[in-house]
């Protein structure tokens, strides 16, 4: 089977059903990708599947055959962190750390589909479990994230 | 004559030895108060460079390592101890690189165990000789600052003046002459310079012959400064390794299959072979915990693992459930109690000279941790040395654990503590380690990740206890607490969980200071008061809960203070704060959190306000909230207020103060483990629900200025989050709710 993560072409020999973050955890070793639940209930596991936040612990691989998946590990361009990961830093989200990985792509599909979110918008797209409540500073951090693609844009359509 | 107190590392060199690596053992500062053995640390895992001391090691490129060995699972001990050291040894927290060392002696968490503020360089007592010869090295209880305040800056200051001392000897000056900057000692005469990397080898054999003194408060450059976490960055870009992130070469993974009674145990599988024949599947192992299966991938050994057909002996409970334990906790409010821990004054007599006796009894459910990051640990056993890989909050307890359960010496064990993806007291337990460590027994030579699904993890959990409080209470006309009579009944948390943890310490129920904590020393001015309580034996097994026994207790009294303030035709705040003349440092939080919290505005929304002391430092909160349907509330917004005397990372503690009320906000909205034929009815998340962005305040922290010794921050957020939400419910309904979690009296929260 063929995957594409990260921008690279990546095969692997699993069973069709085994899902995404099992494949990425223990058959590539990719772990930034978490296991939180198993039941998509928590969103550790969220990657971005052709740009949209999907709950990688309960999809088949199969299902991810042919499509961009995005994890943690390729948010990061070569020009350097997203504006959402920088937003994480600036605002001293993460805590223990542990959910920040799946927080952090949810919020990246939320601006990819949102480019200006409301706190209503945030309450309804970001609804993964933090343990530690960073809610506060994460909804401040897509705010400012938010801002820094919308004036990133406008430089670019400005050239 | 006088011992003449001589701060040094080549005494150590003499006395201490070369471990096989070269890496020297010994502790700068230590004097002769300190037994030999308690200077001993091996410096493994510290990187390149010459270690100063048991904590700072310096590379040629000034890189300054930092041995840090308490848990991070989220509250910032990696940032706020370097900071420490930092603020003393004058280097910028950029150049700082944390490692989590070894379970050896100078890393002693005392605290833990005295609650007293220790002092390693001028010799410790000998019950804390006692905890660092142990050792004792623990992550809990919020005693990471107030352990570490003065010993980390002292292990600052001692290795500023060895480099010091080391460049004014190459420049032929005087020691005075030198000064410390960012990473470089200056002559002050000529302005030359030296890194510390170029003097870090010269540093470490300087004799010091005076504790150097530390800088006073208003010297401090770090110290009360908001500083970025260390950790965070990794944290972001998904590079932090967890305990479950472990990945060695050769490595497999297990799934364990626990007992479906609580107590209960495993006796056989019949269906191994079959199990052993899919694929992934290298080994099924029975083992004293339950059965587990070690496959090449954690789904395939999970799926496994569920297919195994087992025998099981219940051990006779399985008749345990909650109606049954509701049953008994009622009984022993109604028997007489097994211990008094306050009683001021005579509470029956001011009861029956009263008429109007306030009378109630609260509740609260059994709470799972629910640690983000499941259960996991790494283990290669070999015959002759073992080695663990484990998020664990006391890796000196990891240590016996696996001593004991390979008979190997201890110095043939090694333990690595990677980040913790959350802890809240459910990773000070060795239960998980144990089953671990039996498991790769049986897989000898090879890395085996055993992982707990999130099921296993939730229904084999240390738990909070399920409580009861009955309260009485006489209230005069004018205000006065003429009389408190609170009644408690509960499992004990430290008898069942120190038998666990050590079971040299374990605690008789009458004894365990942590069932009553929160209930007694209450501020208030109160005329009698008493608080007694009762012991629920079982064989369900609980354990520290973030906050502990105030997790329930500020619960229960600060909603009866609410009761108490409405009987008497008061206003809460004001109620509260007519009591606290006597203790000026709650009166300020209070008022303090009042004028945050808008207090009193006219603005349609309703208001609940909880003062409570945990873990050496007070906190008020002030939930605001606002009703949108039948039952139906927006917590809008928590004003929170806390004095934990001098403080740190104050970045760091308003993040522990907002984690604190979310954490307190879950299990008041929602949290309850049930019990149904000896196990636990919860499985995951969606029986078990956490509060999430949607539901989540917005938070307000205010820190106080107090110049006192410091007190702990990782707790204290949680308990008067629930009695401020249910005190602000009470404002909004007139319902008084005595029970949590609030979901069962219908309430909902968006």
């Amino acid at each position: 089977m063929n995957l594409n993560i990260n921008g690279k072409d990546i095969g692997v020999d699993v069973e069709p059903n085994m899902p995404l973050l099992w494949v990425l955890r223990d058959e590539l070793n990719m772990t930034g990708t978490k296991f939180g639940c198993g039941v998509s209930a928590c969103g550790a596991c969220t990657v971005l599947v052709d740009g949209e936040a999907m709950r990688s612990c309960t999809m088949p691989v199969s299902m991810a055959e042919g499509k961009q998946i995005t994890t943690i590990e390729g948010v990061s361009t070569s020009s350097g962190p997203s504006a959402v990961q920088q937003a994480w830093i600036v605002h001293q989200v993460p805590q223990c750390g542990y959910c920040q990985s799946g927080m952090i792509l949810a919020a990246e599909s939320l601006l990819n589909e949102n480019s200006e979110p409301t706190d209503a918008d945030i309450d309804e797209k970001i609804t993964n479990i933090c343990r530690c409540g960073t809610y506060v500073r994460a909804r401040a951090a897509i705010h400012a994230a938010a801002k820094m693609r919308r004036e990133a844009n406008e430089l670019l359509g400005s050239l | 004559m006088a011992k003449k107190k001589i701060f040094t590392r080549r005494n150590f060199l003499i006395t201490g030895g070369v471990l096989g690596t070269g890496v020297v053992i010994g502790v700068a500062g230590l004097n002769s108060h300190v037994n030999k053995k308690l200077k001993k640390y091996s410096g493994k895992g510290m990187g390149e460079g010459d270690s100063i001391n048991a904590w700072i090691r310096i590379a040629p490129d000034n890189t300054v390592t930092m041995a840090i060995a308490r848990a991070e699972m989220g509250q910032g001990v990696y940032t706020a101890l370097p900071m420490l050291i930092a603020e003393e040894l004058e280097i910028p927290m950029s150049s700082i690189r944390v490692v989590h060392p070894q379970p050896e002696s100078p890393y002693a968490n005392t605290f833990l165990l005295t609650q007293k503020e220790p002092n390693i360089f001028k010799g410790y007592s000998m019950m804390e000789k006692v905890y660092a010869y142990l050792p004792i090295i623990g992550t809990g209880g919020s005693t990471t600052i107030p352990d570490g305040f003065n010993n980390m800056r002292y292990a600052g200051a001692t290795a500023r003046e060895m480099l010091k001392q080391a460049a004014a000897d190459q420049w032929g000056t005087n020691r005075n002459k030198v000064k410390a900057e960012a990473g470089f000692m200056i002559n002050t005469a000529n302005n030359e310079r030296l890194s510390y990397g170029e003097l870090a080898s010269a540093a470490r054999n300087i004799e010091l012959k005076e504790l150097p003194a530390l800088k006073k408060r208003n010297e401090w450059k770090l110290i009360g400064t908001k500083a970025d976490r260390l950790d965070i960055p990794e944290k972001v870009f998904g590079q932090a390794e967890f305990g479950i992130d472990v990945r060695k070469e050769g490595m497999l993974f297990a799934a364990m299959r626990h007992p479906s009674v609580i107590g209960g145990k495993i006796t056989g599988i019949s269906n191994q072979a079959e199990v052993e024949q899919l694929k992934g599947v290298k080994k099924v192992v029975l083992t004293d915990f339950g059965a587990a299966v070690i496959a090449d991938n954690t789904w395939r050994a999970r799926n496994a693992s569920l297919m195994l057909d087992v025998e099981e002996d219940d051990a006779g409970n399985g008749n345990i459930n909650s109606e049954a334990i509701q049953a008994s906790l009622e009984k022993i409010l109604d028997e007489p109690p097994l211990a008094t821990p306050e009683a001021e004054g005579d509470v029956e007599a001011a009861l029956s000279g009263t008429d109007k006796v306030i009378e109630h009894t609260y509740k609260v459910p059994y709470l799972a941790h629910a640690t983000m990051e499941p259960l996991n640990c790494t283990a290669l056993i070999n015959d002759d040395s073992a080695e663990v890989w484990i998020g664990h909050q006391a890796s000196s307890v990891c240590k016996d654990v696996v001593a004991a359960a390979t008979g190997l010496d201890k110095e043939n064990v090694t333990i690595n503590v990677p980040y913790l993806g959350g802890g809240f007291g459910r990773r000070g337990e060795p239960d998980y380690l144990k089953k671990a460590v039996a498991v790769a027994q049986q897989m000898k030579g090879v890395p085996v990740q055993t992982v707990f699904t999130r099921e296993e993890d939730m229904r084999n959990d240390m738990y909070r206890p399920a409580a009861l409080s009955r309260f009485r209470a006489a209230v005069s006309e004018d205000g006065e607490i003429l009389a408190w009579d609170n009644k408690l009944a509960l499992q004990s948390v430290s008898h069942s969980s120190m038998a666990r943890i050590m079971p040299s310490m374990a605690t008789a129920p009458e004894d365990d200071e942590a069932t009553a904590e929160g209930a007694i020393h209450l501020p208030y001015v109160m005329k009698n008061r008493r608080t007694a309580f009762g012991d629920y034996a079982s064989p369900i097994q609980v354990g520290f809960w973030r906050s502990v026994g105030s997790s329930q207790n500020a619960f229960f009294t600060e909603s009866f203070m609410d009761e108490c303030a409405h009987a008497a035709g008061k206003d809460p705040y004001e109620f509260r704060l007519s009591k606290l003349n006597d203790a000026p440092r709650f009166k300020a939080v209070l008022e303090k959190v009042a004028q945050l919290g808008n207090w009193g505005a006219n603005d349609g929304k309703y208001r609940g306000i909880a003062l409570h002391k945990s873990f050496g430092s007070i906190v008020g909160e002030v939930c605001t909230i606002s009703q949108v349907g039948e039952k139906q509330f927006s917590i809008d917004e928590f004003a929170c207020v806390i004095d934990c005397g001098i403080y740190v990372n104050p970045d760091t503690i308003e993040a522990q103060m907002e984690s604190g009320i979310i954490f307190g906000l879950s299990a008041a909205l929602y949290g309850e483990i049930t019990w149904e034929d000896g196990g636990v009815v919860q499985q995951n998340f969606p029986q078990y629900d956490m509060v999430r962005m949607n539901v989540a305040p917005n938070i307000k922290v205010h820190i106080m200025e107090v110049d006192e010794y410091p007190g702990g921050v990782g707790e204290p957020g949680t308990p008067p989050a629930a009695p401020a939400l249910a005190n602000a419910l009470f404002a909004a309904t007139g319902e008084r709710v005595r029970e949590l979690p609030l979901m069962k009296a219908g309430y909902t929260f968006a």
